[in-house]
């Protein structure tokens, strides 16, 4: 797969750089939130690589931080809804009828929902209580419809295969059915979604912070250029402050993208046929 | 061990509409023995067999009539045994090998995982005990050990078949519900798989009720036959005195149509088919292709009557 499959390749050599800079943030000289630790406005130069804030932080130590936080972001929406998708996408399938009808209506209003109104509604609700977490859950809550009816779509199948009525007649239970049957078969597609989950929920979480509309004490991205707007970065010429965090945003999108792509090419033998003919 | 069918009647009931795919059907297996049915597609062959199984679900539902099977030490009766009651006999007393049992093991888990999941709570003990047994059960159907490591797609379609049967039989069940367990398969490999499903039976003293169209399959393999036609039994004997003497206006045609060496001429064709279970016909199903029919098949049911040594046919004509 390394060696055949280019857009893998970039995927994960992008992804690589975005952890590694991640993972960095542990070697920070000073906690994330500590301003005019070093001296503002200063351009990209040796002593500090990337430049540094008007708020004097380090544009680097202060992206590390603010990258991290936004995965592990990403990821915990991605785990939690993906948990939902499954239970009720499995449930609903092979169970049918009116638990199906209960399920999927419920997974339809989900979809319809506009989610922006109601996360800056959410934001308004909440204010003070907005924390990190909070907002994860509730994106997990708003992200998990499409993959449900997706993941449902594959159940109602299985559910029809010799080996479902054979489980059955074995004497295993809905759940074990449902968990040591159909799970592994629906796996790999999950896997393949989660990417486009985690770059749907950084997208969002950037946009809202963008504007104010999350918590503002935790560095995230969003958060950064939030701060960096406050500052009137562009027009006091502080591009790096702006241009850094935007890069390193596009870069993850870029590499999750590239991967979801690559993923989806390699479970579907049928797209990885038709790149071999061409 | 001995199953009893009297005067089944099972029906999809779906939005007011009754389609009578098994209706007053009534016959026994005996211990040791194997019961072939047979008959054409759409006769009501899977639905008997899911009905006896147990494994009926809505829209197919038991309209009247009794299963009992009499096991060894308990008598279960299908169309009144609760789900606990059916959990403790399936798979351990008794068996079921689905049409399409290519399909049994599931594609993404190994061999081994699908003998753990259907196989394991019905034996119980130590996991190295469990595997000792089916390994010596694998080797009695000439299937290495080996096979439990590979997934589905690895094996040939005989080994799957056969791997399918061994899952079926390795509890040792006492009665063996088996339909149309070789269908997929060549010729070949038919007969090798045929006759180890016959081997294991003699092995295992378990009874076992077999369903395909194929009546070379029949001929080989089974002690009785049942002859079905749209939904109800036509005609039931030994199954060497079904082919050398068949009564029944359908079987005669069915046993014509097979072909013999060294025939020249077609087989005979008949006219018309099976009729729409929705709506069968009055009186005897088979009279508007009969070509023996009289005023009275279409009016009356004709009822099975006894005409030898275990040999019973439902026919005004022929077995008046």
């Amino acid at each position: 797969m390394l060696r055949r499959n280019r857009e893998f390749v970039i995927g994960v050599t992008l992804l690589t750089i975005v952890l590694a800079i991640a993972a960095s943030s542990i070697f920070a000289p000073y906690p994330s939130n500590d301003t005019f630790v070093v001296p503002p406005d200063v351009p990209p130069s040796w002593a500090y690589p990337l430049g540094t804030t008007s708020r004097g932080q380090d544009v680097y130590w202060q992206l590390s931080a603010a990258i991290r936080n936004t995965l592990l972001f990403g990821f915990t929406v991605a785990l939690i809804s993906r948990c939902l998708s499954l239970a009720i996408g499995l449930t609903a399938g092979y169970l049918g009828g009116f638990i199906d009808r209960v399920l999927m209506s419920i997974n339809d209003t989900f979809i319809v929902i506009p989610l922006f109104p109601i996360l800056v509604l959410f934001y308004f609700v909440m204010r003070d209580h907005m924390s990190w977490f909070l907002l994860a859950l509730v994106m997990a809550c708003l992200g998990w419809s499409y993959d449900a009816r997706l993941i449902r779509s594959v159940a109602l199948s299985l559910r029809a295969r010799e080996f479902t009525d054979t489980a059955r007649f074995s004497g295993m239970t809905t759940t074990q059915i449902l968990l040591r049957e159909h799970l592994p078969y629906v796996l790999p597609i999950v896997f393949s979604t989660t990417m486009n989950n985690i770059n749907w929920s950084i997208g969002l979480e950037v946009t809202l912070s963008v504007l104010g509309f999350t918590n503002i004490d935790t560095p995230t991205i969003g958060v950064m250029i939030y701060w960096a707007n406050q500052h009137t970065a562009m027009v006091a010429g502080i591009w790096w402050w702006i241009a850094f965090p935007v890069g390193l945003v596009a870069i993850t999108f870029i590499g999750l993208f590239l991967l979801a792509v690559s993923m989806n090419e390699y479970i579907d033998p049928r797209s990885r046929l038709s790149r071999l003919r061409t | 061990m001995t199953l009893t069918i009297d005067n089944l009647r099972a029906y999809y009931i779906s939005s007011g509409r009754e389609v009578r795919a098994v209706d007053d059907v009534s016959l026994t297996v005996q211990t040791n023995e194997i019961y072939g049915i047979a008959g054409e597609s759409s006769s009501g062959k899977t639905t008997l067999i899911k009905t006896i199984a147990g494994a009926a679900r809505p829209p197919l539902r038991i309209h009247s009539g009794s299963i009992r099977f009499d096991f060894p030490n308990r008598t279960v009766a299908m169309q009144t045994a609760t789900e606990t009651e059916l959990a403790e006999i399936r798979w351990k007393h008794l068996s079921y090998v689905m049409q399409g049992s290519m399909n049994v093991l599931n594609p993404v888990r190994r061999v081994r995982h699908s003998f753990i999941d259907f196989a394991y709570r019905h034996i119980g003990g130590a996991m190295p005990d469990f595997f000792t047994t089916i390994k010596d059960h694998l080797q009695r159907l000439q299937l290495q050990p080996e096979v439990l490591d590979a997934y589905p797609h690895e094996l040939s379609g005989g080994m799957r078949q056969r791997v399918a049967i061994a899952l079926a039989t390795v509890c040792r069940p006492d009665f063996i519900i088996a339909d149309e367990p070789t269908t997929a398969l060549d010729v070949v490999v038919q007969k090798s798989v045929l006759t180890l499903i016959r081997d294991v039976q003699r092995a295992l003293g378990s009874s076992m009720l077999f369903v395909t169209h194929d009546m070379a399959v029949h001929a080989n393999l089974c002690d009785r036959l049942g002859i079905m036609y749209a939904g109800r039994l036509v005609e039931e004997g030994r199954t060497a005195d079904l082919f050398r003497s068949p009564t029944h206006p359908y079987t005669r045609h069915l046993i014509a149509s097979l072909p013999r060496i060294g025939a020249m001429a077609t087989a005979p064709n008949l006219a018309g088919s099976p009729p729409n279970l929705a709506n069968p016909p009055p009186g005897c199903r088979f009279h508007p292709r009969c070509p023996l029919a009289i005023a009275r098949c279409r009016e009356d049911v004709p009822a099975m009557v006894q005409t030898g040594d275990g040999h019973r046919v439902a026919c005004f004509v022929t077995a008046p």
